[in-house]
């Protein structure tokens, strides 16, 4: 029940995040922009942290209390992919902080964008960091419904 | 782990229901931030837009998916309505109360944006922790296997 909490936590997170990340890319002024990537660090963010640490920690529990083997396939391969996603997301979370103290700078002066800030806004990379970040999360969703090599 | 026994025909079903409760929550909960920090600000037009279209574009598709999902797997599972464990009840009570309550969230965060009323944004903020709180007893109830 409470590594499902954890799941809905993670993926529910990154669905919020998703959501918000889009929003910011859709609005004109810094200070909007500035208030929606805030959403990110004040909902988003925790929720996938504490989803990360229950899934794993309790994840790794069920493994041996049910008696799977760490070495089958689905199980290993979800271990790789939560690092993978965490990973990915740590660093997709440094370049939307980046574009935040921008947003915020430009929000103190006037609130007139500036095309340094919707550069960093709309920056592939950085954006693919995150979206990339969430396959590797929604594939261990996939990994944990179907269990290959069970 | 979200199931450990089951045939392999009810795999696609339950990750359909499950990734649309999960993207349902997420897009709830995204709302409901947007419509809290809307509480001293409502008229900012970036929050207006941001809840409605964080329901409308996510939370409907999400539901669908969820309840479509659901339904589909009922059907597999071969419950009949009859003596139906108490999980399912609340699952099933929370998805279709939940319309309800996303509908009006809908209708509310709408009203919001074309308004900017302080009162629109609000009621959005209100029925989507509400709605939240629905997701949580259902997913606990569902997970845990209640009754």
């Amino acid at each position: 029940m409470f590594h499902v909490t954890g799941a809905f936590l993670l993926l529910g997170g990154g669905a919020a995040a998703a959501v918000l990340n889009v929003r910011a890319w859709l609005a004109e002024r810094p200070s909007e922009i500035a208030l929606l990537l805030r959403l990110i660090e004040r909902i988003a963010v925790p929720a996938i942290g504490l989803g990360s640490a229950l899934t794993l920690v309790l994840g790794l529990w069920l493994v041996h209390h049910v008696g799977y083997s760490y070495g089958t396939f689905w199980v290993w391969a979800a271990i790789v992919l939560w690092v993978l996603g965490n990973a990915l997301g740590g660093r997709g979370g440094r370049h939307q902080a980046k574009a935040r103290h921008e947003a915020e700078r430009l929000a103190a002066e006037g609130d007139a964008s500036s095309e340094q800030l919707r550069r960093l806004v709309r920056d592939p990379a950085g954006n693919a960091l995150s979206w990339v970040s969430g396959l590797a999360i929604l594939l261990v969703l996939v990994l944990m419904i179907w269990k290959p090599g069970q | 782990m979200i199931a450990a026994i089951r045939p392999s025909a009810w795999d696609f079903p339950l990750f359909l229901h499950v990734l649309g409760a999960m993207v349902l929550f997420g897009s709830v909960s995204a709302t409901a931030g947007i419509s809290i920090a809307a509480w001293r600000r409502p008229a900012v037009v970036a929050l207006r837009r941001s809840a409605f279209w964080s329901v409308l574009a996510v939370s409907v598709p999400a539901w669908v998916l969820m309840r479509g999902g659901a339904q589909w797997i009922y059907s597999k599972e071969g419950y009949g309505g009859n003596h139906d464990p108490t999980w399912l009840g609340i699952g099933f009570f929370v998805a279709d109360i939940g319309l309800i309550v996303l509908l009006v969230t809908l209708g509310a965060a709408f009203w919001w944006q074309r308004s900017g009323n302080a009162v629109a944004a609000r009621a959005v903020a209100g029925l989507s922790c509400l709605y939240i709180a629905l997701l949580v007893l259902a997913w606990l109830a569902m997970s845990g296997k209640w009754g």
